[in-house]
């Protein structure tokens, strides 16, 4: 077996037996990571892949978390339910959000998903009645399937880890499948795609949709693993966090938002317990990763692992010159 | 009526009032290219200086007006000699990604320096009267800072269209390479136009802070708000800015006159509407794309 | 085969891991068994924002509870307290993974805080299923008293219900017939002012309006202009923090002052805030459970204490930590210091009375919540600085608990 399947098949080995190596307090935050490491990929199809760095990713967690929370509320905490809910809201939403913002690109883009998303929150954070307002929704009951209640913190996380396994599987395959190097090629060169006769715009309205549809199932699992969600899920500075994660993973990868979402939930975790100038120390390393590794811990990991191997000393040094932040080879 | 003036009086202070503190912005974008994502901080920056320099130390308001600015400027002055002049070639989104860290930094320092409780300053003496216009009693800051508002527009205005410098300045707005070629040394230029944003940034901190006030996390706030009149103005203009600015106070005054749940949302829709409909913002001319 | 053999290898050393230590399986499949937790410290898990917007609220609290357990020399019976400190950043996301933290990892016996009733609200489903005692010395949602009620939830600071209605019946015999309102818009606002305005017209009072302005609000021109030009004798607000430092002075600053009257809550004119306002706070009248100003020998010897050991005034919030932590320690010194079964520790806390800063405070058993005095102050210039002064005393206020 090849080198890759092998890291992976250790990798699912170790997640499979997490419950029963890790603290509840370890697992929970394992559990955590897998679910943003969701939402990173998401918005890593559309930063990584598309090219297009979206700063209101948040609307769609918020969407797809709100309906899952009032689904389970006032109707009925049957998972596949909330799932599909909070799956199809998100897709609506970003059908409508996406038509106008695939007309622009750029620095425009990036304002506009902000604009948009700031109107979800004022929405979201007026609306006492529907969403709770500043407070927020809590006592959301633990999803269901069938009878099986899924309140015990092991049982979740095999849910989880399984949707995470799937969703991965799936991101990869189309990735990797012709529409997955369209993407590519519109963020490497739009132009030439068009001149090829790619009606670019409909598929920028797709990897729109299909990245708003999945960030909403992460806001859906995090409100079923929390039992509760605020207007600060929201805000434009989880938007910003997503965005950290995808850029210190390595965009364009497929293993690089999860490494980031691990970095970041563990970061965050750990050294707020020691110290409160967390933010810089964030801040620092964010800079550090902008100048020096722009293709994230996974860019880091190969230079290590280059600089490791015998030959190969060149292809470090190369490795180093890469300059702009999503340029990432096609074969990832 | 009385009261649609007095409301007009309040747009117009608070317009003005978005545009000192968002020229600075303006203007480092428009030439670098760079959103300066810690802009806010550097206003913030403005703001406490001016703290320590009328609370802490008693001196007055119109002292700190001098200092103040000069010393975010010399700290923005740092900033691009060390972040951004070796960084320059990463491109524009890495340069932005930079300033986003960099305000994180940024905001805990000054939570070390001078804390995270709710400060204020008080307003200047010559400015605390209070002045009867439509009926209506209005502090005379905020009508000084409409006046503050003004000068600086126009003065900016007289740079950038009558002086060698502002020619230089729309200049490498359009050309970057030209003027290079025509013996321009564009990284001075570069270090100019941040140091003067910075300044720009320091001045509007201490013009705002008597009226909005020091407290945590006022960067992010000052942040987003100065992005939605860079949008909805257009990029690399500061008559855009102008425009932006008051337009935006009309719309939010008049917005918490009229339907004041909606206000937040409104201002959000309006800088949504500008992008889809004509995303160069009112009066932006077309910056270089990266 | 290499790889083979480090597969093999690999799923060894998991089932090693897995068979040592205290697994997740393990502490999920076992019942409670409590006897772990114990030893020879007492520990409390405090949740409080350490940063962002709330960081010197949760300062404050902090000291204050500092403040009397170094009167106790921090021993209950035998034990010894421990202090386990968390930032809640106030963001709900991060305060339940920092309160799973205290409850899983360092097993703490108690919890208390927060500052933020989200946070508050995000654990406490969290709380109530791992039966943690949780003394909330702040959050002040009504909710939390009332649908979200919890065995193990009990609550010594206030509720929004008692702030907003203590001065409802009072303003309608003391300051005017008719009211405007102007309340932050966010929960807390809301809840406040709600309370104020069933109080108010049940007394007969008539509300001419009301508007929210945004929390974070910097501009509130476009709203006092509004005001100045309603047909209200006076105007009840609810701010705090940096929204009370500006509503306070713009309201001055814009000559409302002149014609309607400043009534509100504590917040408005709070000691963290008075100073920064100038001489704008002076003639509001607000409602409160403890001001500086009280004239008892608890809440003298409680300044004095403070002053000395912090060069500063206590605030609202030190005086929450401040009693947050005695009733702890009173709690558990019935006890003798076991904390080990939680169902006796929410009993001991339920019983606990005695007289603070406040006044004499005690808990209602079916609500959860502390029955307190409220009192009305007026802020007044004394030898050239602000000081608040009580000027009537509303006794025994309970929260109705629905």
């Amino acid at each position: 077996m090849n080198k890759k399947g092998f890291v992976l098949i250790a990798a699912v080995m170790l997640l499979i037996f997490s419950p029963f190596i890790f603290s509840l307090f370890y697992l929970n935050l394992v559990t955590e990571i897998l679910i943003l490491a969701i939402f990173a990929l998401s918005l890593n199809i559309l930063v990584g892949y598309t090219g297009l760095v979206s700063l209101g990713h948040a609307a769609f967690f918020g969407v797809g978390a709100y309906m899952s929370a009032i689904l389970a509320r006032e109707i009925s905490p049957n998972f596949f339910l909330t799932l599909f809910a909070s799956l199809a809201a998100a897709i609506i939403a970003s059908a409508i959000i996406g038509i106008f913002c695939v007309k622009v690109s750029g620095f425009y883009f990036l304002m506009l998903t902000l604009a948009f998303s700031q109107m979800i929150y004022s929405f979201v954070h007026q609306s006492t009645t529907i969403t709770g307002g500043s407070n927020g929704l809590s006592g959301i009951p633990s999803p269901l399937i069938g009878s099986l209640d899924f309140s015990n913190p092991v049982y979740f996380y095999y849910l989880i880890l399984l949707l995470f396994i799937l969703i991965y599987g799936g991101l990869s395959l189309i990735v990797h499948s012709p529409f997955g190097q369209v993407l590519i090629g519109i963020r490497e060169n739009e132009t030439r795609l068009k001149s090829m006769g790619y009606h670019t715009t409909l598929y920028k309205l797709a990897a729109f949709v299909l990245a708003g549809g999945l960030g909403g199932v992460a806001g859906s699992l995090y409100t079923s693993f929390n039992s509760f969600i605020s207007p600060s899920d929201v805000y434009w500075t989880m938007s910003g966090s997503v965005l950290i994660m995808v850029l210190i993973g390595g965009s364009g990868t497929m293993i690089g938002p999860v490494l980031g979402a691990a970095f970041i939930v563990i970061l965050e975790t750990i050294v707020s317990s020691y110290t409160t100038m967390w933010m810089m120390i964030i801040g620092i390393i964010f800079i550090l990763f902008v100048v020096f590794f722009p293709k994230g811990i996974v860019g880091l990991g190969k230079l290590l692992f280059q600089s490791f191997s015998k030959s190969n000393k060149l292809s470090a040094i190369s490795g180093k010159k890469s300059n702009a932040l999503y340029n990432n080879d096609v074969k990832n | 009526m009385d009261i649609i003036g007095a409301q007009l009086v309040n747009s117009i202070s608070y317009g003005l009032l978005l545009f000192v503190i968002t020229c600075g912005l303006s203007l480092v974008f428009g030439i670098l290219g760079v959103l300066n994502l810690a802009h806010g901080s550097l206003y913030m920056i403005g703001a406490y200086v001016s703290y320590s320099i009328t609370v802490h130390s008693g001196q007055n308001f119109w002292l700190a007006l001098i200092i103040a600015p000069l010393a975010v400027a010399v700290c923005s002055l740092i900033i691009e000699m060390i972040l951004l002049r070796p960084t320059y070639q990463l491109g524009h989104l890495s340069q932005v990604l930079l300033t986003f860290g960099l305000a994180y930094v940024i905001h805990d320092m000054t939570a070390a320096i001078w804390g995270s409780d709710v400060l204020s300053i008080p307003l200047p003496q010559s400015l605390s009267g209070t002045v009867t216009l439509f009926n209506q009693a209005f502090p005379v800051y905020r009508l000084a800072v409409i006046a503050i508002g003004l000068i600086l527009a126009g003065l900016l205005w007289f740079i950038q269209e009558k002086t060698r410098w502002g020619a230089i300045i729309r200049a490498g707005l359009s050309d970057k390479e030209m003027i290079c070629a025509l013996g321009v040394n564009i990284q001075l230029v570069f270090t100019v136009v941040f140091f003067i944003g910075g300044y720009l940034a320091g001045f509007g901190g201490v013009i705002a802070a008597p009226i909005l006030g020091l407290y945590p996390s006022m960067e992010f706030q000052t942040l987003i708000l100065a992005l939605v009149v860079l949008v909805i103005g257009g990029l690399g203009s500061i008559a855009g800015t102008f425009v932006a600015s008051l337009t935006i106070g009309i719309v939010e005054t008049f917005c918490r006159f009229l339907v004041p749940e909606l206000s937040l949302f409104v201002v959000f829709g309006l800088m949504a509407v500008v992008l889809i409909v004509k995303p160069n913002g009112l009066l932006g001319r077309q910056v270089v794309k990266h | 085969m290499k790889k083979k053999l480090f597969l093999i290898m690999l799923v060894v050393f998991l089932a090693v891991l897995s068979a040592c230590g205290n697994s997740a399986i393990q502490s999920t499949s076992k019942k409670e068994e409590g006897g772990s937790k114990s030893g020879g410290t007492i520990k409390i898990g405090v949740l409080l924002p350490d940063s962002g917007v709330y960081a010197s609220l949760g300062k404050h609290l902090h000291k204050g509870m500092e403040l009397y357990f170094d009167s106790i020399d921090w021993k209950i019976g035998s034990k010894k307290i421990e202090i386990i400190k968390e930032d809640s950043e106030a963001d709900p996301q991060v305060a339940l993974r920092k309160a799973r933290k205290l409850i899983d990892q360092d097993k703490v016996d108690i919890l208390t805080g927060t500052v933020s009733t989200a946070v508050a609200y995000a654990i406490r489903d969290e709380v109530d299923k791992k039966k943690i005692p949780f003394l909330v010395s702040h959050a002040g949602g009504n909710d939390l008293t009332r649908s979200k009620r919890s065995d193990y939830i009990w609550r010594s600071s206030f509720s929004s219900w008692q702030i907003g209605n203590s001065l409802g019946e009072w303003a309608f015999h003391n300051v005017g017939k008719t009211m405007y309102i102007a309340a932050a818009d966010y929960a807390f606002g809301r809840e406040v002012s709600e309370a104020f305005k069933e109080a108010y017209t049940a007394a007969g009072g008539k509300i001419v309006g009301e508007v929210y302005p945004p929390l974070g609000n910097n501009d509130y021109s476009s709203y006092l202009t509004t005001i100045k030009n309603a047909k209200a004798e006076a105007v009840y607000a609810f701010f705090a923090g940096s929204d009370a430092v500006r509503f306070v002075q713009q309201y001055d600053q814009f000559g409302l002052k002149e014609d309607k009257k400043l009534i509100g809550s504590g917040w408005l004119v709070s000691e963290d805030v008075r100073k920064s306002q100038g001489n704008a706070g002076v003639g509001t009248i607000s409602s409160i459970f403890w001001d500086y100003s009280i004239k008892t020998e608890e809440n003298r010897q409680f300044k004095e204490a403070f002053e000395k050991k912090y060069n500063e005034r206590p605030t609202i919030e030190a005086l929450e930590g401040y009693d947050a932590a005695k009733i702890i320690a009173e709690a558990l010194t019935t006890l003798d210091g076991d904390a080990s079964d939680p169902d006796k520790v929410v009993e001991a806390i339920s019983n606990v009375e005695f007289i603070s800063p406040r006044g004499p405070i005690k808990f209602d058993k079916e609500t959860h919540h502390v029955i307190q005095n409220m009192y009305i102050i007026e802020t007044k210039l004394v030898n050239g600085q602000t000081e608040n002064e009580v000027i009537e005393i509303i006794e025994e206020v309970r929260d109705p608990g629905k």
